[in-house]
């Protein structure tokens, strides 16, 4: 039997599952091992060793040891870097933080290091904590999130006839194919939903976009819904699964109003 | 598991879907089962099924109870015009236990947890809507757990009402008692300094 060795490393908390009696299976999303999985020994019991970590969106330092990388990790130590304090008192914060956990949980194979998504993570959280849960964010967190999990939909041109972009054009997006056609590829029915020029190119900047110009912009109605439209549409067909806290973010939004 | 005959494996089995139980637990309590005697494993398995077709939830607080309402909301002593609000009937115990909150009570049966999908839709919500409606109501205090979920909780319920005209308070949150402060986390402690009360 190999000796367990010892790694350290930060993470954010993705994902808690309840094991037996005591115990917690903790999934991180780790800058050095990208998404890890660790078993908390007396996670339950012992509020002093690991106190108050296991928050879904903190940021923590791991210290934990296992055999082989496919073996699930005993987590030695676990300590806070960073509780998002300022998401955590505003519920849209707290909403939007817990989606972009959640599509980083789902579009991450486990063991598969990923620095982009770590400092995505990090950069969309802080900017969470200092501006507004607003459309523009959380589209461009998608776009971002897309692209470095290898899913960027082709957005630049059409994907049958090639042309590139025009003002003023609708396309039409193809969730199955992953882009964007023009009107006269794309042979819309009547229920078809067109995509202005506009929308397209807004999600283009916002993909690389500085960091700082994000919290700048805001989305008009019709430019936020057609957005949310092809990317949520998009994210679904890709993951092919329900995505738990948007569907809990619209119930909120329609509870409260 | 394996050396078990089948029907004690099935015993442990149940009793290992039991929050907090394990397998080792399960098999230790069934173990005890099979060494008790007949009576008591009948008064066991009756306790059980009668919580199960006696106890519903009360129609005001939703606090679990044998009749229409729990004794807490028949009890015309306590100040009906408060209503503390908890995510769980064993929160409500505690507090009662504690002996100094002489308010109703409403127990939401849940808090909001966005990761697993559970929105304003699966907790009672409406029914402490109803109450608040009927204008009677001065005061909400907010006694969801201090952790993600139960401070979204109160943050749903507090944008909810905020156009209502009640005052809308929170549990304290900070240093426990008799806690040391050297042992406690970051965030404990900047909650206690945020929340910090005059003497
Ligand atoms: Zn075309
Ligand atoms: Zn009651």
């Amino acid at each position: 039997m190999s000796a367990r060795e010892s790694h350290k490393t930060a993470g954010f908390v993705l994902r808690l599952l309840h094991y037996g009696e005591s115990d917690l299976i903790v999934t991180f999303y780790s800058s050095d091992f990208g998404k890890l999985k660790g078993i908390a020994k007396g996670a339950k019991r012992s509020k002093k060793r690991f106190a108050n970590v296991f928050e879904p969106f903190s940021l923590t330092n791991i210290i934990f040891t296992r055999k082989s990388r496919d073996m699930l990790a005993f987590i030695e130590s676990c300590e806070i870097i960073e509780h998002y304090d300022i998401v955590r008192r505003d519920l849209e914060k707290t909403l939007t933080a817990s989606y972009f956990i959640e599509l980083a949980d789902h579009f991450c194979p486990e063991g598969k290091k990923n620095e982009k998504i770590f400092d995505l993570l990090q950069t969309f959280l802080a900017l969470l904590g200092t501006g507004k849960a607003s459309d523009a964010l959380v589209r461009f967190f998608e776009m971002r999130l897309l692209k470095f999990a290898g899913f960027e939909p082709a957005l630049d041109h059409c994907i049958s006839c090639k042309a590139p972009i025009a003002n003023g054009s609708s396309y039409y997006f193809h969730a199955r194919e992953g882009g964007i056609k023009c009107a006269s590829c794309a042979k819309p029915e009547r229920y078809d939903q067109p995509i202005s020029a506009g929308t397209v190119r807004t999600l283009l900047m916002g993909k690389d976009m500085d960091i700082d110009k994000i919290k700048l912009i805001a989305l008009t109605d019709s430019l936020a819904l057609e957005s949310r439209n092809l990317l949520v549409g998009f994210i679904s067909h890709v993951l092919n699964r329900e995505v738990k806290s948007l569907k809990v973010m619209e119930q909120v939004r329609k509870f409260c109003t | 598991m394996k050396a078990y005959a089948q029907p004690i494996k099935r015993l442990i089995a149940e009793l290992a879907k039991l929050p907090g139980i394990g397998e080792k637990t399960a098999a230790r309590l069934s173990n005890y089962i099979l060494r008790a005697t007949e009576d008591d494993v009948r008064k066991l398995a009756e306790s059980i099924i009668e919580v199960k077709r006696r106890i519903k939830l009360c129609r005001i607080c939703l606090n679990p109870t044998e009749d229409d309402t729990c004794y807490i909301c028949q009890d015309k002593t306590r100040d009906q015009e408060i209503i503390c609000v908890v995510e769980e009937p064993d929160a409500l115990a505690a507090i009662e236990e504690s002996g100094v909150y002489h308010g109703t009570y409403h127990v939401l049966h849940g808090a909001l947890a966005p990761l697993d999908g559970i929105g304003p839709e699966n907790l009672r919500l409406n029914e402490l809507l109803l109450r608040i409606g009927s204008g009677l109501i001065k005061e909400i205090i907010l006694a969801t757990n201090p952790n993600v979920h139960g401070e979204a909780t109160a943050l749903l319920i507090t944008r909810m009402l905020q156009e209502k005209n009640i005052k809308i308070t929170r549990i304290a949150m900070g240093v426990p008692m008799g806690g040391d402060l050297k042992y406690i986390d970051k965030m404990t402690i900047s909650k206690s300094l945020e929340f910090r009360r005059g003497m």
